[in-house]
């Protein structure tokens, strides 16, 4: 009995331990998406210190293409909604994980106490 | 195996061990440090680039100065080679996210003014971070001490005995306009004449001349009562006077100091007037002053102190003039001066001293001081000081503390003396006046205006006045003036109300 107990336990903590690593993957990524959204920020505001004269280029590779002043503009504004989007994804679903992980936990909790009360009996019987 | 799983699920950070204090604390503290000490980390690296912008601006300035520069240009990680630096005002500058643009050298600047703006930003932001930390980790430091038992912080503890009486006194409170909780308390007493609260002077009706002493009695008594729930009231309205107490809490380690709740003081008097009721007036306490309720340091952690209503208060120093400072010596006397001066006091609703801010009765417990043996007593109360907000108990921690010792040791001595003798009620006055009459002159030196308060006319003893007024007057004046010295030559003995003494006299 102890020992089935043991495995589920087993089972569930490496479970729980993926999830964990989960969520902080999901963290990271998104701390990633935070400082890129900050970065854009920035691009969009000295791109408005600029005027038409200056030219803008952007790397790609190795090479600096030429861009249009409005084009970049739009540019930029477009890739910061694309990160302010992603950045939301990734928070849904870390509540997500969280609730998992939370629900988790909760198993392991009980399943130990299980445990514990088991081994309890068999040192008794013992 | 049992262990391996234990300590996988220490490891997920699952099982949470019960962590003792301490260590809950230490590792409270470790994250604060952490997390500042990460803040001064980035602070230093933002402030770093804000000079490197600095200097970059700089560099921007003087750059269009020439149209080129001779220089000496890296080739390589390990070889320079003499060129030249063109085009001078124009630059390619990184934008961000692989963004370029050329600019000159002004516009550059601008750009680098508004990233300095960014950087200036995050700064300030982590210093809030920093201080708001720091802040944290002062507070745990500070928790730690006020559970870990190591600070200045006590805990007051009262052990309610006697649930009855503070249920009356709440009760009291509670129902303030139609108050009817002495009802019990009157049916004890052999005469039960009024039921209502308010004719506390008594509206004696037809009795007989015993009957009547009786009946004064218990009105006193009732008196008491009532004035203890006025100061309740009141001083649960009166928020200065905790602070200070507290001071004095600490510095009266005995623990059964009233000051720290002037409503547990309070309080203190109304349950043992009414034990000592039956007793007769004045010397009925030893019994109940015996009862040393207050420990310290009861093992929670704190010291604690465990007040009661009916410990006795070893040295309270209480305020009840420009900075003179009363010490109690006796609780019997205290009491009788307590139901003399209420007496007195209470025939006029506010006293005629306005000066001292009476504007109930409790307040003449505080303003009527009895002088015995050169000690002023306070007559209930310690914490109505009417100038608490001049002098309050802090006077008592600069001055007293020295004295403080002597005073409890003397407190004590003549305490347990009087208790000796304190057994019966009717005839307390001469006694024991000149054990606590002693003890406080060895404590000598007051400073000014923290000394004995001085009565002028031992009132009740001596000879019975059937005035109420009067006789409480002289007193205030007296303390007003009194400074250190005349301590031994006039104190009565013994407080007992004026009508016992005039009893007592034309028995």
């Amino acid at each position: 009995m102890a020992e089935a107990i043991q495995k589920k336990l087993q089972a569930e903590l490496e479970k729980y331990q993926q999830l964990q690593k989960d969520v902080s993957k999901s963290m990271s990524a998104r701390q990633k998406l935070e400082a890129q959204l900050t970065e854009n920020n920035i691009v969009k505001e000295e791109l408005a210190l600029l005027d038409i004269q200056n030219t803008v280029y952007k790397l790609i590779g190795p090479v600096l293409v030429k861009q249009d002043l409005d084009e970049a503009k739009a540019t930029v504004s477009k890739r910061l909604e694309y990160i302010n989007g992603e950045i939301q994804r990734y928070e849904t679903l870390l509540k997500e994980m969280e609730r998992k992980s939370e629900q988790h936990r909760e198993v392991l909790s009980s399943l130990q106490q299980e445990y514990q009360r088991a081994q309890g009996q068999a040192v008794g019987k013992v | 195996m049992a262990s391996t799983i234990h300590d996988q699920m220490a490891a997920a950070g699952k099982v949470k061990r019960s962590k003792y204090l301490p260590q809950g604390v230490e590792r409270l503290k470790e994250e604060h440090r952490k997390v500042v000490k990460d803040c001064r980390s980035q602070f230093e690296h933002w402030k770093k680039v804000e000079n490197d912008y600095e200097s970059l601006q700089e560099r921007l300035r003087t750059l269009p100065d020439k149209l080129s520069y001779d220089i000496m240009v890296p080739f390589g990680p390990l070889a320079f080679m003499p060129g030249k630096l063109v085009h001078t005002n124009e630059l390619t500058v990184l934008l961000g996210d692989n963004w370029f643009a050329k600019c000159s050298a002004k516009q550059a600047d601008a750009l680098v003014e508004h990233r300095k703006k960014h950087v200036k930003n995050t700064l300030d932001d982590l210093q809030k971070v920093m201080k708001n930390f720091q802040n944290r980790a002062d507070f745990t430091d500070d928790l730690e001490k006020l559970t870990g038992d190591t600070g200045d912080f006590v805990d007051i503890r009262e052990e309610v005995i006697n649930e009855e009486e503070v249920t009356k006194a709440k009760h009291r409170l509670a129902h303030k306009a139609n108050s009817k909780p002495k009802q019990e308390y009157l049916l004890d007493l052999e005469e039960d004449k009024e039921k209502k609260e308010g004719d506390e002077e008594g509206t004696t009706g037809v009795l007989s001349e015993e009957e009547l002493w009786a009946r004064l009695d218990e009105l006193e008594r009732q008196e008491e009562l009532q004035d203890e729930r006025y100061r309740l009231d009141s001083t649960d309205t009166n928020g200065e006077d905790t602070t200070s107490s507290s001071e004095e809490e600490k510095e009266a380690d005995g623990g059964s100091d009233v000051q720290v709740n002037g409503h547990q003081k309070e309080n203190g008097w109304v349950p043992t007037s009414i034990t000592s009721q039956m007793n007769g007036t004045n010397g009925s306490h030893p019994e109940d002053e015996e009862e040393e309720d207050c420990d310290e340091e009861a093992g929670n952690g704190l010291p604690t102190i465990y007040f009661s209503h009916t410990a006795e208060f070893k040295k309270v120093r209480i305020n009840t003039g420009k900075n003179t400072t009363l010490k109690f010596s006796e609780r019997n006397e205290q009491k009788a001066q307590a139901k003399r001066k209420k007496k007195s006091g209470k025939s006029n609703g506010h006293s005629p001293h306005e000066s001292y801010k009476i504007t109930s009765p409790a307040d003449i417990y505080r303003v009527f001081v009895d002088l015995v043996n050169g000690e002023p007593i306070p007559r209930k109360s310690i914490l109505k000081s009417r100038s608490r907000e001049n002098s309050v108990c802090s006077d008592t921690s600069e001055s007293s503390t020295a004295d403080f010792e002597e005073r409890r040791a003397a407190f004590g001595r003549s305490w347990s003396h009087d208790d000796a003798t304190h057994s019966d009620t009717s005839d307390g006055i001469t006694e024991e006046e000149s054990p606590t009459g002693t003890s406080p002159h060895t404590n000598g030196c007051f400073e000014a205006f923290t000394s004995t308060v001085i009565e002028k006319d031992p009132l009740p003893c001596s000879i019975p006045h059937l005035t109420i007024a009067p006789p409480a007057l002289p007193t205030i004046p007296e303390r007003k003036l009194e400074e250190v010295g005349p301590e031994a030559p006039q104190e009565p003995p013994k407080w007992m109300s004026k009508f016992k003494a005039t009893r007592l006299h034309q028995k």
